[in-house]
């Protein structure tokens, strides 16, 4: 009962917020609708009850990555756009004509399947424990969690290398 | 009765919310002009991603779904920060971060 | 949210009263520094307006209220005024998921000419389960509000304090996390309750079947995470911007930093936030490393015992012997708080590019090394 009315709250702020990064003329806000929007899915995963996921959502995505683009957003001191969108008129209604083409047949397809729906005896009752979750990570996926350790190093001196280069592009 | 079901939130409200952040990240990415903001559909993609695989784990009781999440959010830090890397270095050399420094690249 | 109308009522007037005790405790904790630093000084400090200067307080309060409101001609309105509130944010709703005194057992009792059941009441404003993930995501978020406030004063001082405040607080917040990786690894938990509970009696730890125990130690954290602790402290400092790493407002290159454009409330709302943070940052380290809200080798049964022997009623002793713990787990708090404040006029600034070497070439190897090194250990005493 009151998870239904959370997630209708959640779900119109969350929709809000993404429209807020698609529509607003100025990047910093932008970046700070998206910011609201990673709090918001946060709180949702609290309601699906992972919490853990909720708390790595806020310090991973909310507390690190959207700190740097706000960051950079506030070092570049852009000023709000006069013309936010690329392409014609008619592309454009071509591009949001396809993108609603595929909002409406996933949700389509969503509810007319209605095998999976809420009731149904397997659904999750109690909170993930960081323990299973801690045991798939370890056990079922430790190579893909060593590889992403790979990935983030090569990410880490990309990174450094890219923002030290003297010369090439750096030269103007 | 009818409020009560309406209520009942299941599996389909969940990507059907997912389906809906996943076609605006789109629409970011393909009608935006700035890098940035590009970049940040890709975070909203990535997110409402995230969100389906959250909403199958949930209501078919497997533990996968958080674990996959997991895997997707560091590859989003990690995407992130090249991401930013670059922003910077195409802001240094070109004074603008916008899709239009692709035409400078003709030659 | 509780099953009855009691315990809603209780839980929302504890959420509520636990929000008050932090912000009451921050001009307390203004007089404190205020004093503190003259008595470090060798001067006096306020102490014209009542008793040794504490109704300077209020005579600051009225001040603060009654300071002219302006938002600067090039500032962003909504994003100035919207930057003190988030520095709020963080700090209460972090503070509130800590358990400041023990579970407390409530028999049924008569109110209102019914009869309410048995209660179980946590000491703390709500109960997440995973305790510490949720304090540092609640915390990381702390940065947006020094970035909205250094960007929305259009100030270059400004902004120069918010980018230096935003990556000190992103570097320190690796080795505040990994430096607690550690202890979590010793008491192999997130939950606080179970951290505080596993930190009663005596100093003693199973290695490998055999029992070894220091009997006139507690059984504190501290013992165990030494190093820990002292990585948490210092990364602490730095995250809630004190000296020696007040950068962000060295006063003498940025003026004020990020809050150089604010002032009356809307300055104080940054000094609530800035002192919760620290309420914050002693409050786990009392969770962690110094047995929480516990009396060292006294349990809460023992006094409750002790309490009934006395002719109290059981809910009575059981209310009396919370409020106690709750005693002991702020006086705990508050010497954290004297050592910040003593820190503070002890210790010189360091320069920009020390402090950044601090964090990523001394903390962040040390903290790493500190966790490789329990997980190794605490492996091997569990074979």
């Amino acid at each position: 009962m009151i998870t239904g009315y959370l997630f209708y709250m959640l779900a119109f702020l969350l929709i809000l917020f993404s429209l807020g990064v698609l529509m607003h003329s100025s990047p910093l806000f932008s970046s700070l609708n998206l910011v609201g929007s990673m709090i918001v899915l946060s709180a949702m995963y609290y309601l699906l009850q992972v919490p853990f996921i909720a708390a790595v959502q806020l310090i991973v995505y909310a507390g690190a990555v959207m700190v740097l683009f706000v960051m950079v957003m506030m070092m570049f001191d852009l000023k709000h756009e006069i013309k936010i969108f690329s392409g014609g008129f008619i592309s454009n209604a071509i591009k949001c004509g396809l993108a609603g083409f595929f909002a409406f047949t996933i949700g389509a397809t969503a509810f007319m399947s209605t095998e999976m729906i809420s009731g149904s005896a397997k659904v999750k009752t109690e909170v993930l424990s960081v323990k299973s979750m801690a045991q798939l990570l370890f056990k079922d996926y430790l190579i893909e969690f060593e590889v992403l350790g790979v990935i983030l190093l090569l990410v880490a001196v990309g990174a450094v290398a890219l923002s030290r280069i003297k010369g090439g592009t750096h030269a103007s | 009765m009818q409020v009560n079901d309406m209520l009942a939130v299941g599996l389909n409200h969940y990507l059907f919310l997912s389906a809906i952040i996943f076609s605006i990240g789109i629409l970011t990415v393909l009608l935006r002009k700035n890098l940035i903001v590009i970049l940040m559909g890709i975070e909203l993609m990535l997110n409402a991603v995230n969100l389906s695989f959250i909403a199958f784990s949930h209501f078919s009781n497997n533990a996968n779904g958080p674990v996959i999440v997991f895997f997707v959010m560091t590859l989003a830090a990690a995407e992130a920060g090249v991401g930013l890397a670059l922003m910077v270095t195409i802001f240094k050399r070109f004074k603008v971060v916008d899709i239009s420094i692709f035409e400078k690249l003709k030659n | 949210m509780g099953s009855d109308l009691v315990e809603v009522l209780i839980n929302s007037v504890k959420l509520v009263l636990i929000f008050l005790l932090m912000v009451q405790l921050v001009p307390i904790l203004v007089w404190v520094e205020r004093r503190g630093s003259a008595f470090i000084q060798n001067r006096y400090g306020p102490n014209r307006v009542g008793p040794f200067g504490l109704m300077q307080l209020l005579a600051d309060a009225v001040k603060f209220v009654f300071k002219e409101e302006f938002v600067p001609g090039k500032g962003h309105k909504l994003i100035f005024y919207a930057a003190p509130v988030v520095a709020l944010i963080p700090g209460a709703l972090a503070f509130a998921a800590i358990p400041l005194a023990n579970t407390f057992h409530l028999e049924p009792f008569m109110f209102l000419g019914e009869s309410w059941g048995p209660y179980d009441i946590n000491f703390q404003g709500y109960n997440v389960g995973i305790g510490i993930v949720f304090i540092l995501g609640v915390s990381s978020l702390g940065a947006y509000a020094l970035l909205l406030a250094g960007w929305g004063s259009a100030n270059k001082y400004s902004l120069y304090g918010a980018l230096r405040a935003v990556a000190q607080m992103i570097s320190y917040e690796l080795a505040l996390g990994l430096s607690i990786v550690g202890a979590i690894l010793v008491y192999n938990t997130f939950d606080f309750h179970s951290i505080i509970a596993q930190q009663a009696g005596a100093l003693s730890f199973t290695i490998s079947g055999r029992e070894l125990g220091i009997p006139f130690l507690p059984n504190w954290g501290i013992f165990y995470q030494p190093l820990g602790a002292f990585l948490f402290l210092v990364a602490a400092f730095a995250e809630t911007n004190r000296l020696p790493f007040d950068l962000p407002e060295a006063e003498s290159e940025l003026i004020a930093g990020f809050h150089t454009e604010y002032g009356g409330m809307k300055m104080l709302m940054f000094y609530l936030g800035e002192y919760g943070h620290m309420l914050v940052a002693s409050a786990l380290l009392v969770t962690f490393y110094f047995g929480g809200y516990q009396l060292p080798f006294v349990s809460h049964v023992m006094i409750e015992d002790m309490l009934k022997s006395f002719g109290l009623g059981i809910n009575m002793a059981n209310v009396l012997t919370a409020f106690l713990f709750f005693t002991v787990f702020m006086i705990k708090c508050l010497i954290f708080l004297w050592i910040y404040v003593w820190v503070r006029w002890t210790l010189p600034r360091f320069r920009y590019d020390q402090l950044m070497d601090l964090g990523w070439k001394t903390m962040l190897p040390w903290a790493l090394a500190n966790t490789i090194v329990t997980a190794v250990v605490v492996f091997l005493a569990r074979i």
